[in-house]
């Protein structure tokens, strides 16, 4: 009596779509050239679909760019040139950063168009949620850091000032050495790839659970009723989708602004 | 069912310590923007430094909130 | 959502070869189009516009001061040319004056000298009178006392010296009458 009393009610409570999203969705099956290294799956797709995007509309507007810039060509120069200034001059200045301006406005465009790709329809999924993507720019930003350092201050200066930081009692540094190495070699990547790609992934969930849950209670549900709450579920993806987009430029953002960081952590201290 | 089960906790408990692993990063971010701003309200023309370093902070404080998004999948 | 967190989870964090590959492939290409093609190309429109405004500015500037030079130029020239224009007024004004005190003591000069020919005239005409009126008066007078004293005027120093005597009479009362 108690049993079923109990299993009416959780079978109430857990009444769940049959298609929840889950972590399969980052890892789509081979659909091209399976098995060898070149195999493609769903993502890569959408990775190639945004290239093309980039090379087309960046392409056509920079082939096109005009000294008197046209409506479109004053946003993307604003684009720029918030780059050059407030990400790259403000943190490196003028002179250190002019060499690293093509690499954070890489970096930040590709990875805003990659991560946008989260949320349009058809696409569905950020070309930037698989951990490889993040990674591959995590890497060009960490060995773009430690040439920076070897070159500025030598290879014997670099890690010596990394790992050896001045000012600090020696015993210290017992504790202190594996720590910088640690954080030198894997903790800034790893975390420069991570927080993308975590970014992504739980972007994509949230958005996809809401509107999996609008879906079942407003078609699937057997009872009526709970279509209000479909709504609310819809409301929610609406608003979850919205932003993400805001997501997504932030993390580009954070992604320009911390390579450029750990960039200007190279160069030797200024005082 | 066990009939001496009355509540029973399903689904997976790494969720959970993902939401504690949230929590002191949480804490941490906010004290270390709100400093960064207060600072930044009461000198703004060295805004751009304390910028740079709040980012430098925050790098290092979300290294934990990752840590637990890692774990609540791997384990 | 046990599907979320489901068994596999650990896969998500693992680089599959032909992602890698991919990834660097696309990477590659579009940091070659950025570094070849997208930024010289928009940091050339940066630069020419900077210094097409520079220029624009220095050309603006070099406008202003020729357009301040020639101002100055032209005040100057009026300037001088209201100096000029009131010199010649003045000049004109002395002129006429001039002109006006010449023309008056020219009129001057010869009304004086009008006046004085008509004097001087009037005088010879007077004289010449007196002097026929003498000879016609004493001629006159002679005959007339001839005839009434007869004889007693054949001397003929008696007779001049009377004639004398009443000419210088008849003169003065000649003279009275005409300052009359």
């Amino acid at each position: 009596m108690l049993e079923a009393i109990g299993s009416g009610t959780i079978s109430l409570a857990m009444a769940k779509p049959s298609e929840l999203p889950s972590v399969d969705d980052f890892l789509p099956p081979e659909i091209l050239f399976q098995g060898t290294p070149f195999a493609m799956n769903r993502i890569i797709l959408v990775r190639f679909v945004a290239m093309v995007v980039i090379l087309l509309v960046l392409g056509i507007t920079a082939a096109r760019a005009k000294l008197i810039p046209s409506r479109w060509q004053g946003a993307i120069e604003w684009v720029i040139e918030f780059i050059r200034d407030s990400v790259v001059y403000d943190t490196l200045g003028e002179v250190r950063g002019k060499r690293y301006v093509p690499m954070i406005t890489t970096i930040f465009l590709t990875i805003l168009v990659f991560n946008l790709c989260g949320i349009i329809p058809g696409m569905n999924i950020a070309a930037t949620a698989t951990i490889t993507m993040p990674l591959v720019f995590a890497l060009w930003t960490f060995f773009q850091y430690m040439i920076t350092g070897i070159r500025e201050q030598g290879v014997w200066g670099y890690f010596k000032a990394e790992l050896f930081p001045a000012g600090v009692p020696w015993p210290l540094y017992i504790i202190l050495t594996p720590i910088q190495l640690l954080e030198m070699i894997v903790v800034k990547p790893a975390s420069l790839t991570i927080r993308l790609f975590a970014n992504m992934v739980a972007g994509h969930l949230l958005v996809a659970v809401s509107l999996a849950f609008a879906q079942f209670y407003v078609i699937e549900a057997t009872n009526k009723l709970l279509a209000l709450a479909g709504i609310g579920w819809f409301a929610l993806g609406f608003a979850l989708t919205a932003f993400e987009i805001f997501v997504a430029a932030l993390q580009a953002y954070i992604f320009a602004i911390l390579s450029t960081v750990y960039i200007s952590m190279s160069y030797p201290e200024e005082d | 069912m066990d009939i001496i089960t009355l509540a029973e906790v399903s689904g997976n408990l790494s969720i959970l310590g993902y939401g504690i692993a949230a929590l002191g990063p949480a804490l941490g971010l906010g004290i270390a923007v709100g400093k960064t701003v207060e600072s930044m309200a009461r000198q703004p023309e060295i805004s751009g430094q304390l910028r740079t370093t709040m980012f430098i902070g925050l790098a290092l404080i979300e290294v934990l909130a990752l840590l637990g998004f890692v774990a609540l999948f791997i384990a | 959502m046990n599907a979320v967190a489901a068994g596999n989870g650990i896969e998500l964090f693992i680089p599959k070869l032909y992602d890698i590959v991919w990834s660097l492939i696309i990477l590659l290409i579009l940091a070659v189009f950025f570094y070849k093609f997208f930024m010289p190309k928009f940091q050339a429109i940066f630069d020419e516009r900077s210094a097409k405004i520079e220029g624009n500015i220095q050309k603006a500037q070099k406008a202003r001061d020729d357009a301040d030079e020639a101002k100055k130029e032209y005040e100057d020239q009026l300037g001088k040319a209201r100096v000029e224009a009131s010199q010649i007024r003045d000049d004109a004004r002395a002129e006429a004056s001039r002109i006006v005190a010449d023309a008056r003591n020219r009129a001057e000069t010869e009304a004086n000298q009008i006046t004085e020919n008509a004097q001087r005239s009037l005088r010879s005409q007077q004289q010449q009178a007196l002097v026929s009126l003498k000879g016609e008066v004493g001629t006159l007078a002679t005959a007339l006392a001839g005839k009434i004293l007869g004889s007693q005027l054949q001397d003929n120093a008696v007779q001049s010296s009377m004639i004398d005597s009443i000419i210088a009479d008849a003169g003065k009362g000649e003279s009275d009458g005409q300052k009359a």
